[in-house]
């Protein structure tokens, strides 16, 4: 279990810079019972400072929503689903993408 | 988005708005009470407003549709999702504009009168400035200027920030309340209260050798107002501080929350209370689980409530004209330590607040918005994108709250307080004018509102420093290792500060006093508990 790595594809999008969406995948060391949120923080501190996630305003507390995700083609919350293997992250579907995984309406 | 749970008011209060009440619960001994937790560094005028009016504002939420249950002594319990969603709710009742994700900046003026406002449409990136005669700031506390905290994200004291830049005292701002028995780990339900609510019912806390410390070595009295009334975030705070910081601690560094000791019915009749082991709407039932089957959840106090804030009278007038503040972003409430509702404050100041600012804006013209102002203020956040080299905003807010963390916690003493400064100062006048951030597009980046965040933080937690160093006793949730003594002699004092010529200012004054003299004494902490709950006749 030490040392151990997952591969964590994220999906990507800028509207004003991009002409389509694409994914980028980044090694992240995994860590017992880290959260999609964990992993997110981790990318955006050590690896890609430009990735867009909800996290101003969000409550870390199964309240607010606003880190909704798609992972695994599976809707949940980044603060609390936990990662146990190598994840796609996608933002929620159908709804219009402001950046990377943030999008509009929620 | 609050978490929790009550609206305090005093009990004949209750029974004159149609709660069952309790007649022998008069307002004078609600304001008493109050004052005494608070150390007596309240504000007493403000007191007696918040007092006067949670009668008449509980009812107009319960009129509204709110949720409740009368405790049976001086709170109806209710959710913040509630309140929250209540509150919306009228604002669009009444047709008001409303603008979300929008990180206000700076408060514009004009003459030392409120102008504006101005800030970042986060998702577009457009700064924007908007002309107001008045505004009212209700963003809040600061708590995540600290590592650790029970508070959602975006409280970072940017509104503190903005009201002392526009000349704005801040109060009391070494005053900090700490939730204990917050999880610390597994990572998904880090900084949730939940076992705090529960060892309100059964659990005890136990340091590193499986031993129920509070129990062991308090005063029994101690125990008993620790583990049954709300004056145990202080008790328990500094107590489970104490177990850490001698090496009896957890290895995440806090202790252990277990009920490997009550008895399996007791449990299922709680289970009654909080059915399927969920709470606002949140489930619990893994943890519970866990911890029935004997096993010790991790948990530390976090940062939770700041009694400080942006100084305002009862009028909720700050000492710009035109600028108010209400909720927990204002400070002098409270004094040294909150134990009365937060949503009390929230729904008495907010009213207040709003018809102060109407009452203002009536008699106000529109001022100019001053070009200069702005493109200054443009040029000041634009700045961080064109800068290549500086450090990054992610290894700043490290920084920052690694001093908050080691210096501003439960305990302060004067060498750690002086080094918070040092840092602190030089984090501003250094690092963050020559901040750098990589991501160029202005949608939704998250590095250019952590650099806005960060120049907040550093601010707020400078006044906090500042004023904790002044403060030269110890008093509520202030404690101070080098003054262990609560001295009513020097300090029945708020600390203020202001920017005067660009620098921070610290001064002093008179707390202020309408019907309840304080005791002219000095006292150890623990001496203080045991005199408080005599005052308190529980």
């Amino acid at each position: 279990m030490e040392n151990k790595k997952i591969k964590v594809k994220i999906f990507r999008f800028d509207p004003a810079a991009d002409s389509s969406s694409y994914y980028q995948t980044y090694e992240v060391p995994w860590t017992p019972r880290m959260t999609v949120m964990d992993v997110l923080d981790y990318v955006y501190e050590n690896l890609d400072p430009s990735l867009a996630y909800h996290s101003h305003t969000s409550c870390h507390r199964r309240i607010c929503a606003r880190c909704n995700v798609t992972v695994n083609k599976k809707a949940g919350l980044s603060c609390h689903t936990e990662v146990n293997g190598d994840i796609t992250i996608d933002p929620l579907p159908r709804l219009k993408v402001i950046r990377d995984l943030v999008v509009e309406g929620l | 988005m609050m978490a929790g749970a009550d609206i305090t008011l005093d009990g004949s209060g209750a029974a004159r708005i149609g709660l069952p009440g309790n007649e022998a619960d008069t307002a004078e001994r609600f304001f008493h009470d109050i004052l005494v937790q608070g150390y007596y560094l309240n504000n007493q005028k403000m007191v007696e407003t918040y007092v006067r009016d949670a009668p008449a504002r509980t009812k107009e939420m319960i009129e509204w549709g709110m949720n409740y249950i009368w405790d049976g002594k001086r709170a109806i319990l209710t959710q913040g999702t509630n309140v929250n969603r209540i509150l919306i709710e009228q604002l669009k009742k009444r047709e008001l504009a409303i603008k979300n994700d929008f990180y206000v900046t700076d408060i514009l003026t004009d003459a030392q009168c409120v102008a504006g406002i101005i800030g970042i449409d986060i998702n577009s990136g457009a700064i924007q400035a908007i002309r107001s005669k008045a505004v009212v700031v209700a963003t809040g506390g600061w708590q995540r200027a600290y590592s650790f905290t029970s508070a959602p994200g975006g409280l970072t004291g940017a509104m503190h920030a903005a009201a002392y830049r526009a000349g704005a005292e801040l109060v009391n701002m070494e005053m900090v309340t700490f939730c204990p028995n917050v999880i610390l780990w597994p990572p998904a339900l880090r900084g949730d209260i939940f076992p705090y609510i529960l060892i309100e019912m059964f659990g005890d806390l136990l340091e590193k050798h499986g031993r129920p410390f509070l129990r062991d070595e308090y005063d029994p009295s101690i125990y008993r107002i620790a583990t049954t009334t709300e004056w145990n975030k202080l008790i328990f705070s500094i107590a489970a501080t104490k177990v850490v910081l001698r090496g009896d601690g957890s290895p995440r560094g806090g202790t252990y929350y277990s009920i490997k000791n009550v008895p399996i019915n007791i449990l299922e009749e709680a289970e009654k209370i909080y059915p399927g082991w969920r709470w606002l709407r949140t489930d619990f039932s893994d943890l519970m689980n866990w911890l029935r089957a004997g096993n010790a959840v991790e948990v530390a106090p976090a940062a939770h409530y700041m009694e400080g804030g942006i100084a305002v009278n009862e009028h909720a007038e700050t000492n710009v004209r035109g600028l108010y503040a209400a909720g927990e972003c204002s400070g002098g409430l409270f004094g040294a330590n909150r134990v009365a509702s937060a949503i009390t404050q929230i729904l008495v100041q907010g009213a207040i607040a709003g018809k102060s600012a109407s009452a203002y804006s009536k008699k106000r013209k529109v001022t100019k918005l001053d070009d200069a102002q702005i493109t200054k203020i443009e040029r000041h956040l634009t700045r961080p994108f064109f800068q290549k080299e500086g450090p990054s905003p992610i290894e700043l807010k490290k920084r920052i709250r690694a001093t908050a963390d080691a210096n501003l916690w439960v305990f302060r003493n004067a060498s750690g307080l002086k080094q918070a400064v040092s840092e602190l100062e030089s984090i501003l006048t250094r690092d963050v004018p020559r901040s750098s951030i990589r991501t160029q597009t202005r949608t939704y980046n998250k590095e250019w509102i952590d650099i806005v965040e960060v120049e907040a933080m550093a601010q707020v937690l400078l006044a906090s420093a500042h004023s904790a160093l002044i403060r030269n006793e110890s008093r509520g949730v202030h404690n101070r290792t080098d003054f262990p003594q609560t001295d009513n002699q020097r300090w029945l004092r708020e600390v203020l500060v202001r920017q005067v010529n660009g620098k921070m200012s610290l001064t002093t004054r008179p707390i202020t006093v309408t019907k309840l003299k304080p005791p002219r004494v000095k006292f150890a902490f623990e001496d203080g508990i045991i005199m408080a709950v005599k005052e308190l006749g529980e």
